[in-house]
């Protein structure tokens, strides 16, 4: 029994060729068809996301390895040299750490990002669905979920936000907690300055209002955050009204200055205003930062939380790493033991059959008996059976689960021999 | 009885040092395994004060390791509720140390637990010192939350995230969570002094005995009002607050530590 994964990734390869494998999901369901139509293969399911194509199969043996490399090169419509060059194959206990450390984004363009655990779930279920896993995959891929989760819930990996725009959300729940009802103030067309209000406003923000010199873009911007443009004049004023200020200008002086900030939070006895310049140069006053109940953070501030929570980041993978040692260990041994259950099962059989005819001579031979006594010379014959089979099949679990393989066939061996299985 | 007490020490003992081992590793789950400690502790104090009350026929509330161990049990009571309310796990590490050591002071102070004296015996005592006790831990918990708005309100005003930054609730909810204990634990804790003072008045017929702890208990009243206050009017970030913060902290531990009713 084999654990088989091919596939290439972010890693292996740019996205010229990625994008020549990935899977459609309406194709994907004939693609596992043909995986599982291979000859020995037992189980097969196909994770496909933007950053990675991989099949991971579950199969009699390695020799379900090349018709998977050559249907992977049939699909690519590249020359097989081209396509070998991007492709990983891994077995047994790397495909069990491959797919713990992808689930919990270990392995991830982004390190600890969190939709790769959903990707690797439903790609599972696809596979459920389609009846094409076996005991051994669907204990595989139930394993890499639980560990993905306690990976995140133990080391809080994907917590910290490592872009601008997702900085720029965290501290605003930092400040305020739940952005429900805020109202955003949108300066400028700049690209990151509308990535920002974009991530803010799947917040359930109450309104974001545009200012831009071109009004035109401003309406534009508006109707795609169904908010409301607003004249560039105007801004001071709408700043009264607004908790978050994104300024984003080409402008070369500042257009939000310490006396706007101070009107727009007297008029508000409690709360805060968390003012974001993306702008360079500058166009929100630095001064602000000195009134109470402003907070202004800019570009090379942003980008400073994003670098330190990456660092946060790496630093959890290290304790990640531990979990995934531990778990692939654990998944390894119960995977081994479940190699002794033929054999277990075989001798289990032969024994009781051994039991069940003898038991029959000697009934013939007693003559009449009552059912009780019938009954007790039963129990006992299987008693002795398992008495005899107890300590074979305690050595034959304990060396499955131990790490020395020969010992473990070679105790599997000399059982067979002597019991003649 | 003394057996239940210390086991709740302990357990409240191991709580605190895990929460400031979690704080020093950064790890949720030793924070968790703290909170089970501490839930381990409330559940065996609160059989405890279930004890104490039946041995002595009066609520837990008339001498200073009574007072302590009460207000203690109280302050975890309000912070499960926050915690299951706003997942606030910075808090502990301020009032998990503080339960410790108002629990210490009940189990170094070894007041009998005697029957109270007949003349404590009198309702309005009674709603005084429960009351007062409420109120206090109410106002204790008002306290760390605005502590963890300081904390929180700096750490991005500075934009340095230091090691509670990510486990301090936003600057909305401690504000909310502080007011809220501040008011409520305010309008109780009135309440409790006024309920002090009439008993005081009729037990000693007309006259007022002023002693320490009377006149912390009326400072403590003022500075919280004076905190109130500058929420209200919104000037809380103040270093004027903070000042009177540890004052009223101080006068309320002053009063605390002066209870001897038996």
């Amino acid at each position: 029994m084999s654990l088989i994964l091919v596939g290439l990734n972010h890693n292996t390869a740019p996205v010229e060729v990625r994008e020549r494998l990935s899977v459609n999901p309406s194709r994907e369901g004939e693609i596992i068809s043909g995986l599982t139509g291979l000859p020995g293969v037992l189980g097969a399911s196909v994770l496909s996301t933007c950053n990675r194509v991989e099949t991971i199969l579950s199969s009699e043996s390695e020799e379900s390895i090349e018709p998977v490399v050559q249907m992977i090169v049939s699909r690519s419509g590249m020359n097989r040299v081209d396509v070998e060059r991007h492709l990983y194959v891994l077995r047994n206990g790397d495909v069990v750490r491959h797919l713990f450390r992808v689930a919990s984004g270990l392995d991830s363009m982004i390190l600890g990002e969190p939709q790769i655990g959903g990707q690797v779930r439903e790609s599972y279920h696809r596979s459920r669905e389609l009846d094409a896993t076996d005991p051994i995959l669907r204990q595989l891929f139930d394993a890499a979920l639980r560990v993905a989760k306690r990976v995140r819930t133990d080391t809080g990996i994907g917590e910290h936000a490592v872009s601008v725009p997702y900085a720029a959300v965290e501290l605003a729940r930092k400040i305020f907690g739940n952005l429900d009802g805020l109202n955003v103030l949108l300066v400028g067309a700049g690209e990151i300055g509308e990535l920002t209000a974009q991530h803010l406003n799947g917040h359930g923000l109450r309104r974001v209002f545009v200012a831009n010199r071109a009004h035109e873009r401003a309406i534009e911007l508006a109707e795609r955050f169904h908010g409301e443009a607003i004249n560039f004049e105007s801004m001071e004023e709408r700043l009264r009204s607004c908790e978050i200020v994104i300024v984003s200008t080409a402008a070369p002086h500042f257009l939000v200055r310490p006396e706007h900030v101070r009107a727009a939070l007297a008029e508000r006895r409690r709360g805060s205003l968390f003012l974001i310049d993306l702008s360079v140069p500058r166009n929100i006053d630095p001064a602000i930062s000195a009134i109470e109940g402003a907070f202004l953070y800019n570009i090379d501030d942003l980008r400073e939380v994003a670098d330190k929570n990456r660092e946060k980041r790496e630093q959890k993978a290290v304790s990640a790493e531990e979990i995934i040692d531990r778990e692939v260990d654990g998944f390894m041994r119960r995977l081994a033991s479940h190699d002794a259950v033929p054999t277990i099962l075989e001798l289990q059989g032969k024994l009781d059959e051994i039991r069940k005819v003898e038991l029959e001579k000697c009934l013939r031979r007693v003559g009449p008996i009552t059912t009780e006594q019938q009954q007790a010379i039963e129990i006992l014959s299987t008693s002795i059976i398992n008495k005899v089979l107890h300590y074979p099949i305690i050595r034959l679990k304990e060396t499955a689960a131990a790490d020395q393989p020969e010992e473990r066939e070679s105790i599997r061996q000399q059982i067979r021999r002597i019991f003649g299985l | 009885m003394n057996l239940t007490l210390y086991i709740a020490v302990t357990l409240y003992a191991l709580g605190t040092l895990t929460v400031l081992a979690g704080l020093y590793n950064r790890s949720i789950r030793l924070q968790r395994i703290a909170l089970v400690f501490m839930c381990g502790g409330f559940v065996v104090q609160t059989v405890w004060i279930g004890m104490v009350c039946s041995a002595t026929d009066h609520p837990p509330l008339t001498n200073l390791p009574e007072i302590a161990a009460f207000i203690a049990w109280l302050i975890f009571a309000v912070e499960l509720f926050l915690f299951i309310r706003y997942k606030v796990h910075a808090a502990a590490f301020f009032v998990y140390p503080l339960i410790l050591m108002l629990m210490t002071i009940t189990v170094v102070v070894r007041a009998p637990f005697a029957p109270a004296d007949p003349a404590l015996d009198s309702n309005l005592f009674v709603g005084h010192l429960l009351l007062s006790t409420v109120g206090i831990a109410s106002l204790l918990i008002g306290l760390a939350f605005f502590v963890l708005y300081r904390f929180q309100e700096r750490s991005l005003k500075s934009k340095h995230q230091g090691r509670l930054f990510e486990w301090i609730p936003s600057l909305q909810v401690c504000e909310l969570v502080s007011y809220r204990a501040l008011a409520i634990g305010f309008g109780i804790y009135t309440a409790g002094l006024i309920a002090g003072f009439l008993w005081s008045y009729r037990t000693h017929i007309g006259t007022y005995d002023l002693r320490t702890k009377e006149i912390a208990a009326v400072v403590a009243w003022v500075l919280f009002a004076a905190l109130l206050q500058s929420y209200n009017s919104g000037t809380l970030s103040t270093k004027k607050n903070l000042v009177i913060s540890a004052a009223a902290f101080v006068s309320i531990l002053i009063a605390v530590l002066g209870v001897q009713h038996v």
